[in-house]
């Protein structure tokens, strides 16, 4: 198991698209993903989980990852907090 | 008993039919038990259910084409993503198999238990996200009844009256012959709106009454201009109804009768209205409207259809065609326009550019693939055998990269003449003006084309640093900004005075309400879709360009969209 803190550095927060991209890219892991923030620990392959995190620009969130392909799946989503979720800002 | 309610007016339009009020659909589910034993038998029927919905998404988003294509298939992916949530699938099968909870039952408490938690969130936009669940519930609650969400029997000619609508359903239901839609919630920014406005379908929205006020079977009259809705009209509303009815129709048949008039303003000048395409239809529209050619057309679609890239000769043959069906009007070919919001699914662009709308887009993308770009350019000069071709670069910004296209455009045609391939003696390349640096440096860039095409859409995007899908921003974009009329004045000048000849190929062209303002700011070619052909050519026809150009003073000395909107009223 894997934990690691991220923050969320993009102008939108982990708005609707960015939750997409986050659920989208951890579908495509074995692991277990699941994201702690504000109090509250959501499953980080569910969409509504992820938007309902409603994490702003500024914040905090720990990702836990739990399985065979852990490692990657860690430095996929690491990657994607630290690009913006490829939003340019 | 004549009543008016109100509403926001999301898409113009004035209709008159009888009320189909649709409830919401979960409101009335009640709690309902299954049998012991009968659980798995009933997550079953839910998932066949989920699989229906999921095929009529997936069904969806290959059909969507065109213009909205980008928008509407990213909101049918969030909801895909909706419907493939482990959340929402694990606790419905919990819900069924712990609590014995009918299917339906077991929707309703879900959708309840979402809403309750989207509607506490702070961020407003974040909390509209719950419509699109309530959507995705909806849907499978209707394959769950085997009604497709949409198939309402006996529609047409109705006004539906209900609580959200999602664009999928409205395009279904525009089929179907629905006259109006009034919704009780959702926002004249939402997906559905936009999509109603291009089906020319009247929509209200947030008009809150609606479902609780109108009854199956009332007569409504709709105002899609001022948001009104006159529950049992009485005589006066009904002769003010026929008259404005009149009015639309001859204005439509008006416009009819301009299919074969020429685009020419009243003081004698005449206007190029060329079409911008992306289908063998848009072509046959186009040819049929009168359209003065095909002033853009977006080779992209080739490459986003299929997984595989088009070779050469596939490529020929919809170019000839292309050109063939405009019966020698001339026709101007963009070279490849992948990259930022348009992906291809042969694996072309670069899909992980952390600034793709900066990337590696247009013929920064084509040079970089010499290979594939040497196939486009030699199946377009093959097609200028077969009518007058025009070649048109996308997003070029230095010297550099328009004389190298040249070169390759110049060595693929010897290479075609040495093979005894039949080619125009003459094809002319022009630029996409639409990255600032091109639009400001003209003497750099522009002098080495052969013609200008000015695609307002990006020139906007990058001239106000604001990216119009994103919907945190987007209310910022318009082309009423004093920078971008400057620049658009600019070029035009430019175009002028070198005799290039000099269009605009953006979204603005073709709106009705910026056709004066274009006119006045000296543009004489317009490229635009060809639902909008008639339109702008009757605006055409009745302008006086020399007595708009007197104003356009006024119009590049506004210093702000208030100031431009107020000079606009005054032209």
């Amino acid at each position: 198991m894997l934990e690691r803190e991220l923050s969320v550095i993009n102008r939108l927060g982990l708005h609707a698209r960015a939750s997409a991209k986050l659920v989208q890219l951890l579908g495509g892991f074995k692991s277990n993903a699941f994201l702690i923030g504000r109090g509250r620990e959501v499953n980080a392959k569910s969409i509504m989980g992820v938007m309902l995190l409603a994490a702003a620009q500024g914040s905090t969130v720990l990702l836990r990852v739990d399985g065979p392909d852990e490692e990657a799946a860690m430095e996929a989503a690491a990657s994607l907090f630290a690009r913006y979720f490829d939003e340019g800002d | 008993m004549r009543l008016l309610l109100h509403g926001l007016p999301a898409s113009r339009g004035l209709a008159l039919g009888r009320a189909h009020v649709r409830e919401p659909q979960m409101r009335e589910v009640r709690e309902e038990r299954i049998p012991t034993g009968a659980a798995e038998a009933e997550i079953e029927r839910l998932h066949a259910a989920i699989e229906t919905a999921r095929g009529e998404l997936m069904r969806m988003r290959e059909q969507v084409q065109g213009a909205l294509a980008h928008e509407l298939g990213e909101f049918l992916d969030m909801h895909q993503l909706i419907l493939d949530d482990p959340e929402l699938v694990l606790s419905l099968d919990d819900l069924i198999r712990t609590a014995l909870y009918s299917a339906d039952y077991a929707l309703k408490l879900q959708r309840d238990r979402l809403v309750a938690i989207f509607d506490a969130i702070d961020d407003p936009y974040m909390r509209s996200r719950r419509e699109d669940v309530e959507h995705v519930i909806g849907r499978v609650w209707a394959a769950l009844h085997r009604s497709p969400v949409s198939l309402t029997p006996g529609i047409a000619g109705e006004v539906l009256v209900c609580d959200t609508i999602a664009p999928a359903e409205l395009s279904q239901l525009t089929e179907r012959g629905v006259v109006a839609v009034i919704t009780g919630a959702g926002s004249a920014l939402s997906h559905s709106a936009i999509l109603a406005r291009s089906l020319h379908l009247p929509l209200l929205v947030g008009a809150h009454d609606a479902v609780a006020q109108i009854n199956d079977g009332d007569a409504l009259l709709v105002d899609g201009h001022s948001g009104e809705i006159i529950i049992e009209p009485d005589a006066d509303d009904l002769r003010r109804f026929k008259r404005m009815q009149r009015e639309t129709v001859r204005e439509r048949r008006s416009l009819h009768k301009l299919r074969d008039a020429g685009s020419v303003s009243r003081d004698g000048v005449e206007i190029r209205l060329l079409a911008n395409a992306e289908s063998r239809e848009d072509v046959a529209h186009a040819y049929a409207l009168g359209a003065a050619g095909i002033g853009l057309y977006r080779t992209e679609f080739l490459f986003m259809q299929g997984t595989e890239v088009p070779t050469e000769e596939a490529q020929l043959l919809v170019y000839r065609d292309l050109v063939m069906g405009m019966r020698g009007r001339p026709v101007t070919l963009r070279t490849l326009d992948l990259g930022a919001d348009k992906a291809d699914r042969a694996g072309i662009a670069l899909s992980d550019e952390p600034n793709p709308a900066l990337g590696l887009r247009g013929v920064r993308l084509s040079l970089s693939l010499p290979g594939l770009f040497r196939s486009q350019l030699r199946a377009m000069l093959r097609a200028s055998a077969y009518g007058k071709v025009n070649i048109l670069v996308p997003m070029v910004g230095f010297r550099e990269e328009l004389e190298r296209v040249r070169a390759l455009i110049a060595s693929c045609k010897t290479e075609l003449q040495a093979e005894g391939q039949a080619v125009a003696a003459k094809v002319a390349v022009g630029v996409m003006i639409e990255v600032p640096a091109a639009a400001l440096a003209l003497g750099s860039v522009a002098r080495k084309a052969d013609f200008l095409s000015i695609g307002t859409n990006d020139l906007v995007q990058y001239l106000l640093a604001i990216d119009r899908s994103n919907d945190a921003v987007a209310s910022h974009s318009s082309p009423l900004h004093p920078a971008v009329l400057r620049v658009l004045r600019e070029v035009l000048n430019y175009g002028q005075r070198r005799g290039l000849p000099t269009s605009i190929c953006g979204e603005m062209a073709g709106d009705p309400e910026h056709t004066r303002l274009l006119l006045a700011l000296g543009l004489t070619e317009f490229s635009l879709h060809p639902n909008n052909l008639l339109e702008v050519r009757k605006i055409v026809r009745e302008s006086d360009l020399g007595a708009l150009r007197q104003k356009r003073g006024r119009l590049l000395r506004a210093v702000d969209r208030a100031g431009i909107e107020a000079a606009l009223k005054a032209l």
